[in-house]
């Protein structure tokens, strides 16, 4: 993916540096230095194995001390009760947002907190624009092979959507097959329905495979347990839809850059804070601590 | 209703904070692509030659009257008005963290909006040169022969003669871009711009404690459609105003 | 000596040789008409002296003093050739007044821009102002438009127009005043009103040079006329010689078109 975007992009700077109807002069057409920040300068047709170079000495110097010498860490994020919310007063709260902040703490910089669009979290993360990813995300095969993922730290499960007075007959894979499904494109939803061979539309978010529900657009919805559990039945916005069986169970984890030194650091931040209490207390204070995998 | 007339207040102050972000964007963007916009059009219509002198030596017309400056403008709208805004935006944003591994504009809401800004001027300059240049054009060329006769110098000309003839012809399709403009700011949300339209669809997936709602997104319209409609008052005044002359 | 020399003068468009070797000359006081057909150079000639055009070949001399000389391998650069060119003035076929300028301002913006470079400008800029405010007036009260001053340019008929670009041209004091076919743009009723404007012109002693196919017109005011045919000056010489003792053929045919029409 990331060297799909450095090929693609290299493509348009050499167009555009050859329209510049004469060359510039490529001062890097001697050795592909591994310098960060030089890459601005160099030619062009090198961009990519530049970029592979950069990434190999960004591992070799380290993520933490990248943090650390910045003093933020950036923590990418969208608007997802009960795991990154915000409170009365703007500030950003909620399981996911408080251990992060506890993180960043222990690493002695801030956290910083970017709403981003969830489609492009991998760009973000590698475009550098953010540090890490942890926002309630589910290890699936393509986030473990684009990112450095932490442990597993909480359970979830992809349950599915139904209107509250038909729930009684699909309670079983079987009755599904009949049904239209909406899920986010690229969730661990999708990746249900695809097994199970069930007809589906990908949408751009799990709240609109929700209004999907809602709206008869779609006959069913698949999206995370703990989603479904604030927003779906008595007291929310959906008040006539309901969830009814889990398809499979699965992890949420933080993700970082490939190669990131940050990933270990917080298996050990979990370790520690698991041990002395902290990670259920707060846990509990969102709700979620049914949920909590062991460290 | 009740629902609704419940969550408005929160809506509403959630969606002017947007669009305060989307009127930051459409202002910053004006004020930074007219001027260059202006610049753009001046390149494509410059006629520097440099391989000019080599004309003795018998080299072909094309290579003598070769005008570098007015090509490489030229090129540079092309690609710039050729290309998607959204792929441009991505591209500032995340070109330099990506491939150059220095991410200049940094993860916060101000480099966002730098970022979004920076696309913005650019590719709306490109459009408004075009404009531009064909407003200088249509300005007849006996204005320019009548200034220089009379002993004023090519900037004075252009300030004092042609600038007001053609603004008075731009106005109209001018109007038609700056429109424009004010929808096109909600592109900015592909690099996680908070503007009207992402605070309108966080009420869809689910916000302060409201979800599952479309309606303030519908809502949003109303704002562009109010903002609009100004702009279109005060570009039709200013088409008025223009009128003393013909 | 004359006022006005040209020698030798040549231009070429492409391929198509527009002026072929002009050669006249102009007194102090006096007027020439130049006379032709359309497309025999007359325009070329007059956008020449007036710098739109840069000729070939050939020198133009005003009061002895070189103004230009084409074979000079290093042409002037802007600023030098906006001095020069004030020593003559042009009025166009078409007018070309700014139309986002009253009569008045259309007079007055270029000698208001020419005196920013006085270098008392900036103490006497009111004085200036109120200065160049009474010649463009009175030059305008002359042109028998004291009523449209404050007039722009699309609320004044043609032959009004065609008088305020003389008071704009006359404004910054020519040494010698060009005009391009005054009054082909105009209706045959609006032509008499320019033609007695630059008839008392002629009368002040100004030195003129007018391109036009009012053959009676320039019969009456030129005190030389000069006959152009396909890039050459094929006679010139007094009205009566030109008009009364036409030496040569093709201009017998040219003005016998005109005593007919």
């Amino acid at each position: 993916m990331k060297k799909w975007i450095a090929v693609m992009l290299a493509g348009m700077m050499t167009a555009a540096a050859l329209s510049g109807c004469g060359s510039t002069g490529n001062t890097a057409e001697t050795e592909a230095p591994a310098e960060e920040a030089d890459a601005a300068q160099a030619d062009t047709s090198d961009v990519a194995e530049e970029d592979a170079a950069a990434e190999d000495s960004a591992a070799e110097e380290s993520d933490m001390a990248y943090v650390q010498g910045k003093g933020t860490l950036v923590v990418g994020i969208t608007d997802f009760a009960p795991m990154d919310y915000k409170d009365e007063n703007g500030e950003w709260i909620g399981f996911d947002a408080d251990m992060a902040k506890a993180f960043a703490e222990s690493l002695g910089v801030e956290a910083e907190f970017v709403e981003i669009d969830w489609d492009n979290k991998i760009l973000e993360l590698d475009g550098k624009t953010i540090d890490c990813v942890w926002n309630g995300m589910t290890l699936t095969d393509d986030v473990l092979s684009a990112m450095e993922c932490s442990n597993a730290y909480c359970n979830n499960a992809q349950v599915v959507i139904v209107p509250a007075d038909v729930a009684d007959q699909y309670q079983d894979e079987e009755s599904l097959a009949d049904l239209t499904f909406a899920v986010e494109a690229g969730s661990a939803g999708e990746e249900q329905v695809k097994a199970l061979g069930l007809n589906y539309t990908p949408v751009t978010a799990q709240s609109d495979a929700l209004m999907e529900v809602a709206a008869g657009t779609s006959d069913a919805a698949v999206i995370d347990s703990l989603m479904a559990a604030a927003m779906v039945g008595e007291g929310t916005g959906y008040e006539d839809l309901t969830y009814t069986i889990g398809l499979n169970s699965e992890e949420y984890g933080v993700g970082f850059r490939k190669g990131s030194d940050l990933a270990a650091a917080l298996n050990d931040f979990f370790a520690s804070s698991y041990a002395d209490g902290t990670m259920e207390s707060i846990a509990e204070t969102y709700g979620v601590q049914a949920a909590l995998i062991e460290q | 209703m009740e629902l609704i007339m419940e969550q408005m207040p929160i809506v509403i102050r959630s969606l002017n904070i947007g669009f305060i972000q989307t009127l930051k964007l459409f202002f910053v963007t004006l004020a930074g692509a007219l001027p260059l916009g202006l610049v753009i059009a001046f390149g494509s219509m410059s006629r520097f030659r440099p391989l000019k002198c080599l004309a003795q030596l018998g080299l072909p017309g094309w290579l003598t009257e070769f005008r570098p400056i007015s090509c490489v403008t030229r090129i540079v709208v092309w690609i710039v008005r050729g290309t998607p805004l959204m792929i441009q935006l991505l591209i500032i944003y995340y070109f330099p963290g990506l491939v150059l591994n220095n991410p200049i504009w940094g993860g916060g809401e101000s480099g966002r909006f730098l970022a979004a800004s920076v696309a913005f001027i650019f590719n709306y300059a490109c459009y408004f040169s075009e404009i531009y240049r064909g407003g200088i054009q249509s300005v007849p060329a006996g204005q320019e022969e009548a200034g220089l006769v009379l002993g004023m110098t090519r900037s004075q000309i252009f300030f004092k003669v042609t600038l007001l003839q053609m603004i008075k012809r731009i106005v109209p399709p001018m109007s038609n871009e700056i429109i424009t403009l004010v929808k096109d700011t909600s592109l900015a949300r592909i690099i996680a711009l908070q503007e009207i339209i992402w605070a309108g669809q966080a009420f869809l997936k689910g916000s302060q404690g409201i979800s599952g709602q479309i309606w303030p997104l519908f809502f949003t319209a109303l704002y562009y459609l109010v903002f609009s409609g100004i702009l279109t008052i005060l570009l039709g005044r200013l088409e008025e105003k223009l009128n003393f002359f013909r | 000596m004359p006022i006005l020399e040209v020698e030798h003068l040549c231009k070429t468009f492409e391929r198509t040789e527009v002026l072929k070797d002009i050669s006249f000359s102009l007194e102090q006081g006096q007027v020439v008409s130049i006379i032709g057909s359309s497309g025999s150079g007359k325009t070329t000639l007059l956008r020449c002296l007036n710098f739109l055009e840069r000729p070939d070949s050939g020198v133009i001399r005003v009061n002895g003093e070189v103004l230009l000389d084409a074979g000079d391998p290093s042409p002037d650069p802007d600023s030098v050739i906006r001095r020069k060119r004030l020593h003559f003035g042009l009025v166009f076929q078409s007018f070309n007044l700014f139309p986002q300028y009253t009569a008045l301002e259309n007079v007055m913006l270029a000698k208001e821009l020419l005196a920013r470079e006085q270098p008392d400008y900036k103490a006497r800029k009111k004085e200036i102002h109120e200065e160049i405010r009474v010649l463009a007036e009175e030059l305008l009260r002359q042109m028998g438009l004291e009523n449209r001053m404050n007039n722009y340019p699309h609320q004044l008929s043609g032959g009004q127009c065609q008088r305020v670009a003389i008071a704009r041209a006359l404004a910054l004091k020519p040494d010698i005043l060009c005009f391009d076919e005054p009054t082909s743009a105009l209706d045959p009723e609006l032509t008499g009103e320019v033609l007695r404007v630059i008839k008392e012109l002629a009368d002040q002693q100004t030195t003129m040079l007018i391109v036009t196919h009012e053959m009676a017109f320039a019969r009456d005011v030129a005190h030389h006329v000069i006959f152009m045919d396909d890039g050459y000056i094929l006679e010139q010489g007094t009205p009566e010689e030109v008009f009364g003792n036409t030496r040569e053929e093709r201009t017998r045919q040219f003005l016998s078109r005109f005593n007919q029409g």
